[in-house]
């Protein structure tokens, strides 16, 4: 088949990629910047996340290409990332839940 | 489509029908097994929630002994290398093949930066007797019966992203030498954008790492 | 064939291209020679070597069982000494659950038919298919070191703290396991991948064989939970050889965990097992009733279904181990949930029969065999789940006969119906139906007489993994070894009449069931490409009021320039899926 019938693939620009890698800098030195501040538990987990998140995003989205890829891919990162939540959820159903008083016979 | 007649390209693989079908098919594999790893690390990271949860205060006094510096370090060393095996395949996709070279070799190279970085930390550790598991941890400075615990699960994530990044690198040097060998173009640059995927997973995961080991002061 | 503009429709030219009762050359023809076989891409080969890797392992896990049974006829020491016992069962469970029953289905009959199915000349990486296999007998060969050396007898489902203190060779089991695991994955991520990409055109979701539905939820299992298998024996292994202290309580860990990472794995792996016998049923009831398959959609989403709620009951086998009340609440309900999709199918399969024309060969044998096993698997299934009942169940034989009710008598059934159904399409030969019918009476009765008195010695008590029992169960356990060796008879007979069939068999026609599934439309054995020509598929898979001919189209060659001579206008509303297909 020599026809050269392509779907077209996106090509970044180089400022594109250059654009995300500095974003992805500078969030990484928020995150470093803001592990000195005094956050109350649980909410410095939550901030750090967000910022991880966010950061992981930028990857997965700009340089994974999965913005213009086909939107199965993305469902695929989705799918995964809702089973492993899924997984920690109901495991810590049981852990943080112990300690059940047993009652005496 | 039984007869040969018509020229298809040298990389079309016998099953395929068309070039596109097989990159397609190549990127959805690619990602399912994204799937997998991030099923994979997930397990370890609910063994860190788990545990995290049942001892807070095991985890914020142990990971005082992380340097923050370096971790930081080598996040920025991954985010670069994700920015250059990022141009790496704009460069195959653009059909510049010493630019895919080029950015391939410095992509290498900040992995080997990163594992030099890690062998620093490792061995730092190593010295003062934090080593995995109770069999063989000896450090004192950590007062909290489980340091071992949360060491273990430290050197277990970090050393199973560390197993992937040597694997990224080896794959990076074969698709360098196949580079070389002028494999790729932008007719065909499938197994550069493979590896790259490959390499930014590498790079979320340990984006995902750095802040819950390093940063729970 | 590409259009510039969007349209809806999308025209083929098609003609009729009848498969030969007598191939010349077929794929055992075209690649001869040991060397050939192990290094083939072609996955009907894979297929192939597969089967026999999977006899083999029955074949040993089987005499396991036999030499597990005959020590318990009696209540005391028969002839094996109580450590061996240990041993033999851990084996029996390990190489049964892992080198048979998880690859069976998928790895051998799968990776066989299922692209012929999709109209495909292989899977999306042939390359990949052949690495799995190899390292499925990679993981075997670490399992066989095991043996050699000390062993194993902590149970398949090697709990800590014992696993980590057993001083058998635990490490090598769980090595040759993680190693094994990623034979399961690279078949799932490659099945995933060829369902999406490599489908005939015509081929749309709506037309897929239920074979294929079944495979693609299996795959999604395979995919997400076996990762999490390879971390949990990588923490055992590192638990035992560096003390961790993630999973010993002496050292800070704790053992309910492994369970959770453990059956969080191994319960979507028992799914892994029986959704691809779902598959076989599928088309083994649909051909023998020459009828369409009743509630297509219901069945193939059950599938997905089944898979989804899989993840999230693995708890109910943790009922007893300390586990919060809450969680324990959670498990129990969700498993209630789990057992619907499949009650579903089962009464889809039964509509299915009704006003069929049925006709009773050894598949369609198997398959009511399976009916009625399998149900009352599910159905004891369902009993376990259920909270204050477990209590009295969890670790007696009720559990061990309501598994081997769902896997012996669900997975290993409908694989024997895949393999007496697919038989002549995979060798070319037909077999001898009377001694198949003969077999499946063994097998029946044996089955039963085996794991039905199982049922009733486990409610009064009866522990499992137990070498001695009190003699209030000699009856039961003595019935049951009976019951053991008359399988045993029923397997040797199979083995016998398959063995004769690939040497001395009747030659088999393309289609010798009439069946309208697109693997018949080729020759058999197939050509090494399945196909000779591009199928197109223009009528559901089970369609047996439409005739035959309308299953064997394919894109019509021109042959000299001339044009073919029956052309039919193709319609298909989702040209995205073939619109890559341009091949003129």
């Amino acid at each position: 088949m020599s026809e050269h019938n392509h779907h077209e693939h996106h090509v970044s620009s180089a400022g594109q990629l250059w654009a995300i890698g500095i974003a992805l800098t500078l969030l990484t030195i928020l995150t470093v910047g803001l592990s000195y501040v005094e956050i109350p538990a649980p909410f410095d987990v939550v901030v750090a996340l967000t910022v991880a998140f966010g950061k992981a995003f930028l990857v997965c989205a700009f340089f994974m290409n999965l913005y213009w890829d086909t939107k199965f891919n993305t469902m695929l990162l989705i799918g995964a990332f809702a089973f492993f939540i899924l997984m920690v959820a109901v495991t810590l159903l049981d852990t943080l839940y112990r300690n059940d008083v047993v009652p005496s016979f | 489509m039984s007869n040969h007649s018509q020229a298809h390209p040298a990389h079309l693989q016998h099953h395929f029908v068309d070039s596109d079908q097989q990159f397609d098919a190549a990127k959805m594999g690619m990602w399912v097994f994204i799937v997998n790893e991030i099923l994979f690390f997930g397990g370890l990271f609910c063994a860190y929630i788990v545990f995290r949860a049942w001892y807070p205060d095991l985890f914020t006094q142990a990971a005082t002994e992380l340097n923050t510096v370096w971790g930081a370090v080598n996040t920025l060393v991954l985010i670069g290398s994700s920015l250059t095996v990022a141009m790496a395949i704009r460069s195959a996709q653009k059909n510049q093949i010493k630019g895919l070279q080029i950015n391939l070799l410095i992509t290498i190279a900040l992995a080997c930066i990163f594992l030099l970085i890690k062998y620093f930390e490792y061995s730092h550790k190593l010295h003062i007797g934090i080593w995995p598991g109770a069999e063989l941890y000896t450090y004192e400075g950590i007062d909290h019966p489980l340091a071992h615990v949360f060491f273990s699960i430290y050197y277990v994530m970090t050393g199973i992203h560390a197993i992937h990044i040597i694997v990224g690198i080896g794959l990076m040097i074969w698709i360098y030498i196949r580079a070389k060998k002028n494999e790729f173009g932008s007719e065909y640059y499938t197994p550069v954008e493979m590896v790259g995927l490959y390499w930014h997973l590498v790079d979320v995961i340990w984006i995902f790492l750095f802040p819950l080991l390093y940063l729970i002061e | 064939m590409a259009t510039a503009e969007v349209s809806n429709k999308k025209t083929l030219k098609v003609q009729r291209f009848k498969p030969s009762d007598n191939p010349s050359n077929t794929y055992l023809t075209d690649e001869k020679g040991v060397w050939a076989w192990m290094t083939t891409v072609d996955h009907k080969k894979i297929g192939i070597m597969y089967l026999v890797a999977v006899a083999i392992f029955f074949a040993v896990g089987g005499a396991l069982a036999l030499l597990l049974r005959t020590e318990l006829m009696t209540p005391a020491k028969t002839f094996i000494e109580a450590d061996t016992y240990n041993q033999l069962f851990t084996l029996h469970g390990a190489i049964m659950v892992f080198f048979v029953l998880v690859p069976s289905i998928p790895a051998a009959l799968g990776n066989f038919i299922m692209p012929m199915q999709l109209g495909a000349k292989d899977v999306a990486f042939p390359k990949l298919n052949l690495a799995s296999f190899y390292i499925y007998v990679a993981g075997a060969i670490f399992t066989f070191i095991a043996l050699a050396q000390h062993g194993l007898d902590t149970g398949w489902t090697f709990y800590t703290p014992y696993s980590t203190e057993s001083s058998s060779s635990v490490i090598w089991v769980t090595m040759g396991v993680f190693i094994l695991g990623f034979s399961s994955i690279l078949t799932g991520t490659n099945f995933i991948t060829t369902i999406h990409k490599m489908r005939a055109p015509g081929i749309t979701w709506g037309k897929l064989p239920l074979n294929v539905w079944a495979l693609y939820a299996t795959s999604i299992i395979q995919v997400l939970a076996t990762p999490v298998l390879a971390i949990t024996v990588l923490l055992l292994t590192m638990e035992r050889w560096l003390g961790f202290g993630i999973f010993d309580p002496a050292l800070g860990g704790d053992p309910v965990l492994f369970q959770h990472f453990f059956w969080f794995y191994s319960h979507p792996a028992v799914y892994i097992m029986i959704v691809p016998g779902f598959g076989i049923i599928s088309e083994v009831i649909s051909t023998f009733s020459k009828k369409t398959v009743f509630g297509y959609w219901a069945i193939a989403l059950s599938s997905l279904a089944i898979a989804f709620i899989g993840f999230l009951v693995w708890g109910h086998h943790m009922f007893t181990s300390g586990q919060s009340a809450v969680a324990t609440t959670v498990f129990s309900f969700l498993t209630f949930l789990v057992g619907i999709p499949t009650g579903i199918k089962i009464f889809n399969w039964i509509a299915t029969l009704y006003k069929g024309s049925i006709k009773m060969d050894t598949p369609m044998i198997y398959v009511f065999i399976f009916l009625f096993l399998f149900s009352i698997g599910g159905f004891t299934g369902i009993m376990l789940g259920a909270l204050s009942v477990d209590i009295h169940l969890h670790d007696t034989y009720y559990v061990v006969a309501h598994f081997h009710y769902v896997m012996m008598g669900g997975t290993l059934i409908a694989l024997l119906a895949g393999l007496h159904f697919w038989w002549p399409k995979m060798t070319g030969k037909l077999y001898n139906e009377k001694l198949a019918k003969i077999a499946s009476v063994f097998i029946f009765v044996g089955f039963n007489v085996t794991f039905l008195p199982q049922f009733v010695m486990g409610a009064q008590g009866m522990p499992r993994r137990y070498y001695n029992y009190v003699d209030q169960f000699t009856a039961f356990h003595q019935t049951s070894t009976i019951g053991s060796y008359l399988l045993g008879v029923g397997f040797l007979i199979i083995l016998y009449y398959l063995m004769h069939s690939l040497f001395k068999g009747a030659k088999s026609p393309a289609n010798p069931w009439g069946s309208r599934g697109l693997e018949w439309q080729a020759t058999s054995p197939p050509d090494f490409h399945n196909f000779d020509h591009t199928p197109v598929v223009i009528h559901g898979p089970y369609d047996y009021h439409q005739p035959m001919e309308e299953f064997q189209l394919g894109l019509a060659v021109d042959t000299n320039g001339h044009d073919s001579e029956t052309a039919k206008e193709v319609v298909d509303k989702e040209r995205e899926q073939w619109k890559n297909y341009s091949l003129g």
